[in-house]
């Protein structure tokens, strides 16, 4: 069994100093798409957390009786199943939400972090650690898409898990949202940023030119 | 890695143990989680309906619209009710809640291509029938008639309802509950206080620019949002012209409802 400070360091090692998708740039498209308002971002971060972590955990405890010709497929396989399990699940308990996230969540399948973690920790580590790496990438995940998700639904309609806090000018108050953060293209702005304000502190993971 | 894991034999039986594993926890969740699902379904479009009916904050979904409204079929053509129980084979109860012009529109037998010159409201198909639904008082008097309307904005179909007083002529509610429109601009189809411009307008209601005013006939466009006002426009003009529920009303006015 691993120790603790291995432990420590595959579950909070991929929240900032390697993040997966500020860092490998994975996930972006999900990214974009559903962090219009916090909440969205939210069960999103949890749907891919939990996918991401049982995956790991479910590939790594058959590793060694996967066929390396066909382990891609197992992979997949896997991760299908839990995905269509978190996708029904979603649909009987938060409807509204699992209406708005629709093909995002099935698009949890072809998420790059959920396929790298496997291909590339759990094919070749224990279960529980692969475990915990899941649940690191997941929170690496969640912590982009949570402040994303902020900024937009802040900025763009003045509320916060749609409570009001920011007055809009349409509803008597004094502010004007900025309508450009509702879309899904100001996500690559507020990731690039997001991306340069981490690199700029951690200076290790700027690419050599 | 072992070597015989690469064994044709071990990884036929692999893939197949994997695949029965994962089969029977996907249909495990599906078929225990069905009916969920479906009830969530129908108090969704039960509570778009109450909210074209005036209800709001409604906390029991199904209690308030089964002690409030009432939910016919009707026949467009003839603008009657549908009184025969078995339409063409289909249990008409039953179709009344689970009514899907989307799915009845690509029904053969219940359907039929509208003519491009016709087509204002952009649906392509036109269903034979369509389910209507009457919000009741207190007395069990009809109050609000209530339309499902679909039509084309910019971007894709725009889905709601159309609350009209018995007189068949006065807007009592409009409530778009999906569509594809620019959040901010198109999208405000759904903000309350466009919607509420639209209270006591006389039908027909022709959508303008800035300039409606108190004219019962008219209603300001939204700013910023001119194929999807044309498109709402359309789509109100269409579900209430013969094409759609125009018979319909004809028979309210002459009283049907009484």
């Amino acid at each position: 069994m691993a120790n603790s400070k291995e432990m420590k360091e595959v579950l909070f090692g991929p929240v900032f100093a390697n993040n997966p998708i500020a860092l490998q740039v994975l996930g972006i498209c999900s990214a974009l798409a559903v962090t219009s308002s916090l909440k969205n971002a939210l069960i999103m971060s949890i749907a891919l957390t939990l996918v991401t972590a049982f995956s790991s955990l479910f590939i790594s405890m058959i590793r060694n009786h996967i066929p390396s010709s066909v382990r891609i497929i197992v992979q997949m396989t896997i991760i299908a199943s839990l995905v269509i399990v978190v996708d029904q699940t979603l649909q009987a308990f938060v409807y509204a939400t699992a209406k708005e996230l629709s093909v995002f969540v099935g698009l949890i399948i072809t998420n790059c972090i959920v396929m790298g973690r496997a291909e590339a920790y759990a094919m070749k580590s224990p279960p529980m650690m692969s475990f915990l790496d899941g649940i690191g990438n997941g929170l690496g995940y969640s912590v982009v898409l949570l402040t994303v998700g902020f900024i937009r639904e802040l900025f763009g309609k003045g509320t916060l898990f749609d409570v009001e806090i920011l007055p809009l000018v349409s509803e008597g108050g004094f502010y004007q949202p900025m309508g450009l953060l509702i879309l899904p293209p100001s996500s690559f702005f507020i990731i690039g940023l997001f991306i340069w304000v981490l690199r700029t502190y951690k200076k290790d993971q700027v690419e050599k030119a | 890695m072992a070597s015989n894991n690469e064994s044709i034999g071990k990884t036929l039986g692999v893939v197949v143990g994997l695949c029965l594993v994962c089969a029977v926890v996907v249909s495990m969740a599906a078929v225990q989680l069905r009916p969920l699902q479906q009830a969530n379904k129908t108090q969704d479009v039960q509570r778009n309906i109450l909210a074209a009916a005036g209800f709001t904050d409604v906390k029991n979904v199904s209690e308030t619209f089964n002690a409030n409204i009432e939910a016919r079929l009707v026949n467009l053509e003839s603008g009657e009710f549908v009184t025969d129980k078995s339409l063409s084979g289909l249990d008409v109860d039953n179709e009344i809640d689970k009514f899907d012009f989307e799915m009845t529109k690509f029904d053969a037998k219940r359907s039929f291509k509208l003519e491009k010159a016709n087509d204002l409201a952009g649906v392509q198909r036109m269903t034979t029938e369509s389910p209507v639904y009457f919000a009741k008082n207190d007395s069990g008097k009809v109050e609000t008639i209530i339309l499902p309307v679909q039509g084309y904005g910019l971007w894709g179909i725009m889905y709601g309802f159309l609350a009209l007083d018995t007189d068949t002529k006065t807007v009592k509610a409009i409530n778009f509950y999906k569509h594809n429109e620019t959040p901010g601009l198109g999208g405000e189809i759904q903000n309350p206080k466009w919607t509420a411009t639209w209270e006591d307008k006389q039908l027909p209601v022709d959508i303008v620019k800035g300039t409606a005013g108190n004219n019962v006939h008219k209603v300001d466009g939204l700013s910023g949002a001119t194929l999807t006002s044309v498109g709402v426009d359309n789509t109100f003009k269409f579900w209430t012209s013969d094409k759609a529920f125009g018979p319909f009303l004809a028979k309210v006015r002459e009283g049907a409802l009484n």
